[in-house]
């Protein structure tokens, strides 16, 4: 058979290969569970953000562009649409539950929707960031996948708005359970719809983690706030302009 | 497993055709949703198969946004310029948010108190 090769070439053929960047993903994802298990699902020990924070310096150590880890990751992205497609299961468990509060569901959904905007636009603003930044922010309480729609459709950066969108994610992941316990809300769907509105897949991903009922309102909430940011976020961009 | 992914995945091409078909502002694996929460609410059950897979898969939503938001490498040198102007609105946007919309459902008058009480 073939001659044995020599360790740098077989490293050129593995860091060209889809297989690197989804197993350093994959790697990173167990470390970052692992992590969050032993510290007893700790809100600040979040996995989604060690796992990022692995990869991320990984790849920047071995100078792989970014472009080149997402050709190999991009199979894992992919997953992101079937998953929120499969989050339909976990709503229709709670189905009944869900039916009778319709309304108190759609103004939270909405007043929540218009306060992360308003907020979020507003203190960049504030704070004088750049008009790309701004405008990156207006789809970030949206799930990645919509957000990166959504943006491109404003003409603002998709990637950046999936940076933005994903922070506010583990951001919300990790400061909602204080919030929560400051406002005395004790009630687990309620808990969960407030998680989902703001914190959209990795908010979800935290509360299935703590509860199966929140996990379910939190997916529900993440699923309505993509269909209202879909709609309604192109309408108000020009205004905030 | 298989059978399961097999529903899932149509279900996502359906919501990406009917997306396309429409010209909706919504993305396929919205609509996606949608078809399949109403196939559930029609059947009035969900079926094993596709239990098996939904589970499997948000049970690790959060893997799948890894790779996006690694994207972060490349925004880094204009981020770092920024970091305040960047890091402050989202987090207080976070906390508002969650706060404003948990605020609605614990103050809605009516129905949503009697379940605690009863």
């Amino acid at each position: 058979m073939s001659t044995p090769l020599p360790i740098a070439e077989i490293w050129v053929y593995l860091a060209g290969s889809p297989l690197f960047a989804l197993l350093l993903t994959l790697l990173a994802y167990e470390a970052g569970m692992t992590i969050y298990e032993k510290l007893d699902r700790h809100p600040f020990a979040n996995p989604v953000a060690i796992a990022v924070l692995l990869v991320a310096v990984t790849i920047t150590l071995i100078d792989m562009p970014y472009a080149k880890y997402f050709e190999g990751a991009q199979f894992i992205h992919f997953l992101l649409g079937t998953a929120t497609v499969a989050l339909a299961v976990p709503i229709y468990q709670c189905w009944d539950a869900l039916r009778g509060r319709v309304l108190p569901l759609a103004v939270s959904l909405l007043c929540g929707g218009a306060v992360s905007i308003l907020s979020a636009v507003g203190i960049a603003r504030l704070l004088g960031a750049d008009t790309t930044i701004q405008k990156a922010m207006l789809a970030k309480s949206v799930t990645a996948p919509i957000a990166m729609g959504v943006a491109e459709r404003i003409s603002a950066s998709p990637t950046l708005t999936a940076v933005f969108a994903v922070t506010t994610g583990v951001m919300g992941a990790i400061v909602a359970r204080y919030v929560l316990d400051w406002l005395r809300l004790t009630e687990w769907w309620q808990r969960g719809f407030a998680i989902g509105v703001a914190a959209h897949g990795i908010g979800t991903s935290r509360a299935l983690s703590v509860n199966a009922e929140a996990g379910a309102f939190s997916g529900l909430a993440m699923g309505l706030h993509g269909i209202a940011g879909a709609l309604l976020i192109p309408l108000l961009a020009p205004l905030l302009g | 497993m298989i059978r399961g992914l097999i529903v899932l995945l149509s279900f996502q091409g359906a919501g990406e055709i009917v997306s396309r078909l429409l010209a909706l502002p919504v993305p396929g694996p919205v609509i996606g949703l949608v078809l399949l929460l109403a196939f559930q609410v029609f059947r009035g059950r969900t079926d094993e198969p596709i239990a098996v897979v939904s589970a499997a898969l948000t049970r690790h939503l959060g893997l799948l946004f890894v790779p996006a938001a690694v994207g972060v490498v490349m925004f880094w040198p204009q981020l770092r310029l920024h970091l305040w102007a960047v890091v402050i609105p989202l987090a207080v946007s976070v906390i508002a948010t969650i706060a404003a919309s948990a605020s609605v459902l614990r103050f809605w008058p009516g129905k949503t108190a009697d379940r605690k009480s009863a």
